[in-house]
């Protein structure tokens, strides 16, 4: 009789459980859906399912990590030959990446339904792009956050040309895939001189081969760095690299493109954070400027270039671009805290904006130059009030969530001594104030009678979650800043 | 209480935005009676207020600990008549709106929550509540001006709020560092005001911080040379619009730069007396020539506004009793004055649809009553003895004699000017022979429409007859200012504030 010890089989497998189930989750929709040929609402409950069993076991990660960092050992939290830690930034990073899986699913629910037999497909895209970026947030090893993030970055190439039909669909998915290959190769070329600059691909291995070695002349270890940072930068849609942005916004399915930027900065920037922030804090004096001026460059090239734009997805790419810089002030600021709080209250944010512009986008999937939105407060009351919190909360207003984020990121950067680039951002934040108010000036002040625009049952939930985390982390920030200070990086 | 000065209006905005949208007759007059509400309260609070320094009925609940922000308000004697000033131009502003008939109830939404979000700037005591507050206020001003404006609204509402939000955007720089350093110092982060005035600088960057903030508030009073997006801002909003603009809003500049400016940064706020003052009095003249050439009536009441503040800053900075007092004072008058003319401006235009002061003449055959109120209200803006405008900005003469005196007699001439300037707009608008056909058919001032002017002209009339009325209650408040300044500074007021008791009773006990 053999006794199997179920305990030390979950302890052992505890770090990946949740990408393992997302997997798993991917999986079993793709061959629940060749076996029986079920409605896509019963793929939808076991993507659902998944992403909620993914999450509790998160949550159970989280008092492990908690009571580890207490009353045991902290190296106990790195697992599978350190390849992989279960440090509460992980985790809270997995989170927000769960939480923005299951927004973007519900967000772009009508355009799966609308693929007929191939939503299968996109769904399972999903899960598969969500757990290759929570191992990559997870990745101790710089190989196996590469693994994690081609698995994400390939799943999302597909995911924005789903839509074959579409000429730009096309476009979008070939240029992405094209730059985006070309970034992770110059991501694993930085992997590679790291490694022959220390001999080490772990990343807290690096940080303690700092501390036990004075490199006198560390060129090829910051020619890796700066590569490091040439490839997430792409990856987070920093400029000078975010050429891809606006085409795939555009092109993309518009259900889809909110949650595929979302994760994509999520993980990006927890990579940034990881490799920067704790694997290499020694040469901080060589890398902060230079994280300094990329997101001096991000914030201003994206708040102008956004200003000229007149259709909204590429605005919100842009806007993107903007707030990449934005967060990186925070990296700036050398502080974990405020670059969670941004990641996580924009990233919901922007899945929300991206709900509003699918329901106006229609089912052609093409609309949305700024002449769609004309008003559309007047057509759709709901959709146009949701929308203008949405985008004063990427503004960075106060009492909205947008304002703490960038209130953080801000205060840690004018403490680590980067008082310029606070002075650069608020004033790209005025010049992000008046896109955004384009897009409001056309849903509220100009005539236009028209149609309302009905919105999809689950994108309204969306909507609902967004606006109301919009507000409620605006007035009541604690809750969600006091997790994100407790989820710091080992 | 001073949390339920801000809820009310908070309050009231939701009642009305639950009323359905067809039962649109209901939304005005429930906005009106619900804004009463907070006039009240904040009878009851000038009522029981105490004519002492410090402030009062102060609340204290802590936000976020760890960024030592709180949830903190008190009312002393400068933000007091700033906070009834406010409450009161609310419902009359909210009253005189009855020509605004497309999406009503977002205008009293929007109305309802500028006036919560307005007594919040004047009731903060902790500067990231108060920017909180001091940029919330642009979104529903920028609805207001931008959905029930003129032909050119979408263009003065987002300059509006642009230029507004530029120089809040260095200010919350500003307050950054200041919380910042407080943290060096004092080992805690506290974003509150009497934390923070103890926070010791080098002068090179308490003259940045003074900067970083006079420069959101310059923009906001508007000083010369920020003033750009004013008049547009003004010509193009609807009367409401106009009237708590001129009445409110231009005072949280006035009201931050006294307030902030000169308890946060004195060495700095000592060492730009000069700066301020030639911007002040450049405003004072500049608008006032610019008034007097514009053909447009209420773009001439917004020049004259330039003008007007122009006395509050020279007051500021002057720093002296006397001059301080008249600045607050100035405050409240110029909001009464400048929103009855505001208002008297819509009134004119709801008949008429123009502005234009050469499409009228002899209007006071036709609408004595309205040329009545009209000269009462130009005779307090001008600064005719025994109404409130006199009593401000002789004070501020008075002071900034003895610290500025080459630009208190320019100011001086200020005063001429604005006299020239409203009697001849009077005198090509109401006086002579009606000879339009349209003038000679226009209907006088309705009871409702009296009733809207008359607490006004009641206030100009009882400030300007007894200013000590509200004088004894600020007096303590911008004393304490003074104090801070001269015990921080090597700076010493030329004049102790003997002088004041002209007008404060009782000041002349010693």
């Amino acid at each position: 009789m053999i006794t199997v010890d179920w305990t030390s089989i979950l302890d052992f497998w505890m770090p990946i459980l949740p990408e393992l189930v997302l997997s798993l989750g991917a999986v079993a929709v793709l061959l629940v859906e060749v076996q029986w040929k079920p409605s896509r609402r019963a793929l939808g409950r076991i993507a659902a399912f998944s992403v909620l069993l993914a999450a509790s076991f998160s949550l159970l990660q989280w008092f492990r990590a908690g009571d580890a960092l207490e009353f045991g050992d902290p190296g106990e939290l790195i697992a599978f030959s350190g390849m992989v830690v279960m440090d509460g930034f992980a985790i809270f990073g997995r989170f927000a990446l769960l939480a923005i899986t299951a927004m973007g699913l519900m967000a772009g629910w009508r355009y799966i339904e609308g693929l007929g037999r191939r939503g299968a497909e996109a769904i399972a895209l999903v899960l598969l792009a969500t757990a290759g970026f929570s191992i990559m947030v997870a990745s101790n090893n710089l190989v196996m956050m590469f693994l994690g993030l081609e698995v994400g970055s390939i799943s999302l190439y597909v995911l924005a040309g789903f839509t074959r039909e579409r000429s730009e669909s096309d476009e979008a998915a070939m240029k992405y895939f094209l730059l985006g290959s070309f970034a992770s190769a110059i991501f694993i070329y930085g992997v590679a001189l790291l490694y022959a600059g220390t001999g080490q691909f772990e990343i807290l291995a690096i940080r303690s081969f700092f501390s036990s070695f004075i490199v006198t002349s560390p060129a090829v270890i910051l020619i890796g760095l700066g590569l490091l940072m040439v490839g997430l930068g792409f990856k987070v849609s920093a400029a000078p690299f975010h050429s891809w942005a606006p085409d795939v916004y555009q092109g993309a399915p518009a259900g889809m493109v909110g949650y595929m930027a979302a994760v994509a900065k999520i993980a990006g920037f927890a990579a940034i954070v990881r490799i920067f922030l704790t694997g290499v804090p020694e040469l901080d004096a060589a890398w902060l400027p230079v994280v300094a001026a990329i997101s001096a460059v991000s914030m201003l090239a994206g708040s102008v270039l956004a200003l000229v734009q007149g259709d909204v997805r590429r605005m919100l790419a842009y806007s993107g671009v903007a707030h990449a810089g934005f967060i990186m002030t925070g990296v700036v600021g050398g502080a974990t805290t405020g670059v969670l709080f941004y990641l996580g209250v924009y990233s919901i944010q922007l899945v929300g904006a991206f709900a509003v512009v699918a329901s106006v986008s229609g089912s052609s999937g093409s609309a949305s130059s700024l002449d769609d939105y004309r008003g559309l407060s007047s057509r759709s009351p709901g959709l146009a009030g949701a929308f203008s919190v949405l985008l004063l909360g990427m503004a960075g207003l106060p009492l909205t969530s947008g304002f703490v984020a960038k209130f953080g990121v801000f205060t840690d950067a004018w403490g680590n001594g980067y008082q310029w680039l606070v002075i650069v951002a608020v004033l790209a934040s005025v010049i992000a104030f008046a896109f955004y108010l384009r897009i409001i000036v056309v849903m509220y002040m100009a005539e236009w009678e028209g149609e309302g625009i009905a919105v999809p049952g689950p994108a309204r939930w969306v909507l609902a979650l967004a606006v109301i985390a919009t507000i409620v982390w605006g007035i009541f920030p604690g809750s969600l800043l006091d997790l994100a200070a407790n989820a710091f990086p080992l | 209480m001073l949390t339920w000065l801000i809820l009310l209006p908070v309050v009231a905005a939701v009642a009305v935005a639950l009323v359905p949208a067809r039962r649109r007759e209901l939304h005005l007059p429930l906005g009106v009676a619900a804004s009463v509400l907070p006039l009240a309260l904040a009878g009851y609070v000038f009522w029981v207020f105490q004519p002492v320094a410090g402030f009062q009925f102060t609340e204290h609940t802590t936000w976020y600990e760890p960024w030592g922000i709180s949830w903190s308000l008190g009312i002393d004697g400068i933000s007091m008549p700033m906070v009834v000033l406010t409450t009161l131009l609310v419902p009359i502003a909210l009253a005189a709106s009855t020509s605004v008939t497309k999406r009503t109830k977002e205008f009293v939404v929007y109305t309802l929550l500028l006036e919560a979000g307005m007594i919040g700037v004047f009731l903060a005591l902790d500067l990231f509540l108060f920017f909180v507050f001091f940029e919330a206020i642009l979104v529903p001003m920028y609805f207001i001006i931008g959905i029930w404006g003129g032909e050119r609204r979408v263009y003065a509402a987002v300059k509006f709020f642009i230029y507004t939000a530029f120089g809040s955007a260095l200010m919350l720089a500003g307050i950054i560092a200041l919380a910042l350093s407080h943290a060096d110092q004092f080992g805690f982060t506290s974003f509150a005001l009497s934390d923070l005035m103890n926070v010791s600088f080098s002068i090179g960057s308490e003259r940045w911080g003074f900067a970083a903030f006079a420069l959101a508030f310059a923009i906001k009073v508007p000083l010369f040379p920020f003033h750009t997006w004013l008049p547009d801002a003004h010509t193009e909003a609807p009367t409401a619009g106009s009237v708590l603009l001129a009445g409110v809003l231009l005072k949280l500049g006035t009201y931050g730069l006294l307030r902030f400016n000169l308890s946060l940064f004195p060495e700095a706020s000592v060492d730009a007396i000069q700066i301020m003052g030639i911007l002040a009095v450049i405003g004072i003249v500049y608008g006032a020539v610019v008034a007097l050439v514009q053909p447009d009536l209420k773009k001439l009441v917004a020049y004259s506004s330039v003008s007007h503040v122009g006395f509050i800053v020279l007051g500021t900075f002057a720093l002296t009793s006397s001059s301080l007092q008249g600045a607050v004072i100035q405050n409240v008058n110029h909001g009464l004055t400048t929103g009855a003319l505001f208002l008297l401006v819509g009134m004119i235009y709801e008949r008429r649809h123009t502005k234009q002061i050469s499409d009228f003449g002899g209007l006071q055959k036709v609408m004595p009553i309205y040329a009545g109120f009209f000269i009462f209200m130009a005779f307090a803006s001008i600064g005719l003895p025994g109404l409130n405008g006199f009593v401000g900005e002789f004070l501020v003469l008075l002071g900034s004699y003895s610290t500025l005196p080459t630009l208190a007699i320019i100011a001086a001439f200020g005063v001429v000017l604005g006299a020239i300037y409203m009697l001849w707009a009077y005198e090509r608008v109401f006086t002579g022979v009606p000879d339009k056909e349209e003038n000679k058919v226009l209907s006088d001032l309705s009871l409702r429409e009296i009733s809207l002017l008359a607490p006004l002209a009641a206030l100009v009339l009882v400030i300007g007859l007894y200013p000590s009325v509200l004088l004894d209650k600020i007096a303590p408040s911008t004393e304490a200012v003074l104090d801070h300044i001269e015990e921080t500074t090597q700076f010493v007021t030329p004049e102790p504030g003997r002088l004041s008791g002209f007008f404060v009773a009782g000041g002349d006990d010693e």
